[in-house]
């Protein structure tokens, strides 16, 4: 019996999702051996929660509510008690409730931050690689302009200069400042990639630029991409963090250097431990379990970086 | 060591060795201690701007030039009347001729001569002739100065002055010695006063208690006691005068933090610049560490901008004007350390406040001012997607205010000055953006740089509302007018909201040149009424002034109206161990 057309695709469907599936969970098996990434996932996954139970809280009572929920017992700052598991800050608004609101900014502005500045140097990368020539070196020459401005003092100045930013405005800022380390990577990947027979074999069937690009390029780009954006999460979420330490954040957001502004500025550094310790751990260890993840991708992605196994 | 020539040289380590000698030496000569054990140790925030009197508008070189240049009359620190400072007596006023004659006391500026009714009518002069700014306003309606005699001055007025007592009077004097020969060159200069505000200034000749001795820049300034101040062993004001210290030493901190380390190290002796209320904690346990906390005369406040719609809606501002908690935020924003103001004057300055203007909200709950609110906007026209108050009276988080022409009210914003320059600004402006929400209105708190928030609201008059604050305001009234003069609204004008009212300007006309203090207090009082009623300016605050010192090397400190930092302190203070 003759195989139709629709067969035929339905068919290279499968086996492309089996393929897809089966590189995933080769990877996972990669993956899991990694005592850091393990480590690092647990961490995420705990952060996770915090940022999904930030809602909680103001559900159960207005006085949990992060910004502007105060115990009408408490008009200071206090240590914990059952009431507050981490105390008050210095109007007595509760700083666990805080604290989990300031998980969630900080994966907004990490996760949504590196995202775009992947999905930038991603495009950028595979353009300028797959294109070459005057192309190559004009967007190259951008992505160096634009990689040797400090990222936290152009930030800084633009605070300054237009008032303060939305954490919207952060987040955009902090992707049009960190794209360019990506290209770079996507960029010399893609000069790699666009010399295979598969690309040659694309281009004599008449695959446009366009498709060669997004359809055979970036499927195998992505995975190098997305290593990238564990390391961008890092750095958008201590930018962000540094910002709203200097008085530059966006006010109307409760995020973990908000909360390490208040309680320096209030002249609480040196008395409410309770208050100025949890945010600084939580920035560190985020910042650390995206690391780490990114460490045990880059063993799964990198055949080179694994152990041996010891023979048997 | 003999070369190819046959010459003979040291041997090159030889010549190391001396060449590190001779660095190491003049690295430890560089860096020796400074002994400043018997010195007064103040820290400051920053670094003073200038030394240059006209041209000082920060607060830092206000404090230093305070102790070095000196006013005709100052204010006594207990009663806060006026009382003769570099005069010798009150002023003597003729209404006939609409003069003030004013005799000076025996005074030596700091390099030994003499101080003249001369350098008085010349300072005058200099402030007329320049339009110095900030100055000038005080000194524009002098018509003469006289000099009968090197000791006596007379100013003849163009018109009575209320101000001219308390505003012209402790305008610091200056040495006609120094400053003529600065004034004449400026004045061949196509701008006179750019020239004459930019002529750097390295030695200030005042006739203060001190004098400067040394300003290392980014590193510390040096002031030494004037041997020829006037007030040395002097009774002023029921005082005996020194200054019982030698030596003032200000340095540096860029942070409060750093400058708390210092003083509880004992690395300073007093930090010169008002604490956050969070600090009093830690603080008063130190034994060694003495707190001060004193008044401040001051107008914090919330300003709207009447030039646009929907603030030029006086009904509006009266809303959100009851809307606003003034205790929650002296409660617990402030930490206890300041009260709720109701009117432009603050309650201490008794004789001028008026206490009978209308208080928006004053005592009531949270729902009570929502339900207010709720009724003054519905009386004005105003409507809601979904209200803050139901059917039954009961209070929620309402959606979608609409204008009276049914408009929903577009997104507003709170300009504050950001946190790191007044935490306690920049977070009032975020409960009040808060508040303003649960009735349903796009309010945003936007916190920003402070010069960028000045030109918004003082120069380009684009803003919507705005959170800002005059510290040291004077003890006269006359700002009360200066603010709300409808000529003042232009750009860098006082008049920031844009209120105009003609009986308001009559009034004020008249106040400034009434010179019966009751009648002048009439008319003040009116001022008060008419501006809380239309609500430009909505008082918020009034923050007390929390200081630091340590107390085992140096004592005396006089408590004033705005804090220790005062002439009377630096004039009485002396060391522990001396009695």
């Amino acid at each position: 019996m003759p195989v139709t057309s629709a067969e035929n695709t339905f068919s290279a469907y499968r086996s492309s999702r089996f393929h897809f599936l089966e590189r995933l969970k080769s990877g996972w098996l990669v993956y899991r051996e990694n005592l850091l990434g393990r480590i690092g996932l647990v961490l995420l996954a705990c952060f996770a929660c915090m940022a999904a139970g930030s809602f909680i809280p103001p559900l159960i009572d207005p006085i949990y509510h992060p910004m502007s929920g105060v115990d009408p017992l408490i008009s200071y700052s206090t240590g914990p008690s059952l009431r507050h598991w981490l105390g008050t800050d210095f109007i007595g608004r509760d700083i666990f409730s805080q604290l989990l609101t300031g998980a969630r900014i900080a994966f907004i502005v990490g996760v949504s931050s590196a995202f775009m500045s992947i999905v930038v140097g991603t495009i950028v990368g595979m353009v300028a690689g797959y294109a070459g020539g005057t192309t190559d070196t004009i967007l190259m020459r951008a992505a160096d302009v634009v990689m040797v401005m400090p990222t936290l003092l152009v930030i800084l100045i633009l605070a300054a200069l237009f008032g303060q930013l939305s954490i919207w405005i952060i987040v955009l800022l902090i992707a049009l400042f960190r794209w360019p380390a990506v290209a770079r990577v996507i960029r010399s990947q893609t000069l790699s990639l666009k010399r295979r027979p598969f690309v040659d074999a694309a281009r004599v069937t008449g695959a446009s630029c366009f498709r060669i690009i997004f359809r055979h390029i970036m499927p195998n780009v992505l995975p190098l991409a997305l290593l990238y954006m564990t390391f961008r999460v890092t750095s958008a979420i201590l930018i962000e963090a540094a910002l709203a330490f200097l008085g530059f954040g966006d006010p109307g957001t409760v995020s973990w250097g908000m909360m390490l502004q208040w309680v320096w500025k209030t002249g609480h550094m040196f008395q409410a431990p309770y208050w100025l310790l949890p945010p600084g751990i939580c920035i560190s260890l985020i910042t650390l379990s995206f690391y780490m993840v990114g460490r045990a991708m880059d063993e799964v992605l990198d055949p080179r970086l694994r152990k041996e196994k010891a023979l048997e | 060591m003999i070369n190819r020539q046959g010459e003979h040289h040291l041997p090159v380590p030889q010549w190391a060795v001396l060449g590190f000698c001779l660095l190491l030496a003049f690295t430890i000569a560089s860096c020796r201690q400074f002994d400043a054990s018997d010195y007064l140790r103040i820290g400051l925030i920053a670094e003073p701007k200038t030394l240059h009197v006209w041209l000082a508008s920060d607060r830092n070189s206000r404090k230093i030039l305070s102790l070095i240049y000196q006013p005709l009359y100052t204010r006594d620190p207990v009663t806060l009347e006026q009382v003769p400072w570099l005069a010798a007596d009150k002023p003597v006023y003729d209404p006939e001729n609409i003069s003030y004659t004013i005799k000076l006391r025996p005074a030596r500026w700091s390099d030994g001569s003499e101080v003249t009714s001369d350098d008085v009518a010349f300072t005058g002069q200099l402030i007329k002739s320049f339009k110095i700014p900030r100055r000038y306003s005080r000194w524009k309606f002098i018509k003469k100065i006289a000099t009968p005699d090197k000791r006596t001055v007379v100013f003849y007025l163009k018109s009575p002055q209320a101000i001219f007592t308390t505003r012209t009077l402790t305008t610091p004097i200056v040495p006609r010695k120094q400053w003529q020969p600065i004034a004449e060159a400026a004045r061949k200069k196509e701008k006179p006063l750019a020239a004459l505000l930019n002529h750097p200034i390295y030695h200030p000749l005042g006739c203060g208690p001190f004098v400067l001795k040394e300003w290392r820049q980014g590193t510390y300034l040096h002031l030494r006691k004037n041997p020829y101040f006037f007030g040395s062993h002097t009774k002023i004001a029921g005082r005996v005068l020194g200054p019982y210290i030698n030596d003032l030493l200000f340095k540096i901190y860029g942070t409060s933090d750093v400058a708390i380390l210092a003083l509880k190290k004992g690395t300073i002796d007093m930090f010169w610049w008002p604490l956050q209320p969070g600090y009093i904690k830690d603080l008063s346990k130190d034994p060694h560490i003495q707190l001060f906390i004193n008044q401040k005369s001051a107008l914090y406040f919330m300003g709207f901008n009447l030039r646009r719609p929907p603030f030029n809606d006086v009904k509006l501002r009266q809303a959100l004007a009851t809307i606003i908690d003034k205790k929650f935020i002296t409660h617990r924003i402030l930490q206890g350390q300041g009260v709720p103001m109701y009117s432009i004057v603050p309650a201490e300055n008794r004789f001028w406040c008026c206490d009978t203007v209308a208080r928006y909200g004053d005592g009531l709950s949270r729902e009570n001012r929502i339900k207010k609110a709720y009724k003054i906007l519905t009386g004005a026209g105003y409507t809601w997607d979904v209200p803050p108050v139901d059917s039954d009276g009961n209070v929620g988080p309402a959606r979608g205010l609409r204008l009276p022409d049914g408009n929903l009210m577009d997104r507003f914003t709170i300009l504050t000055p950001p946190a790191d320059y007044d935490p306690l600004r920049a977070m009032s402006g975020m409960m009040i953006q808060q508040w303003f929400r649960a009735m349903g209105m796009p309010a945003y708190a936007r916190p920003m740089a402070f010069g960028a928030l000045l030109n918004k609201i003082k120069t380009e008059h684009d803003f919507d509302t705005f959170i800002l604050g005059y510290g040291n305001l004077s003890l006269d009234p006359d700002y009360v007018r200066v603010f709300f003069y409808s000529k003042n609204d232009k750009p860098r004008g006082w008049n920031m909201s844009g209120y105009h009212n003609s009986d308001f300007d009559k009034i004020a006309r008249a106040s400034r040149s009434a010179m019966i203090p009751t009648e002048r207090q009439k008319l003040i009082y009116r001022m008060q009424e008419l501006v809380i009623a239309a609500v430009p300016y909505l008082p918020l605050y009034k923050p007390s002034v929390i200081e630091a010192v340590r107390n085992e090397r140096f004592t005396g400190w006089v408590n004033m109206l705005e804090g220790i930092g005062n002439i009377w302190s630096f004039c009485e203070v002396k060391p522990v161990t001396a009695d």
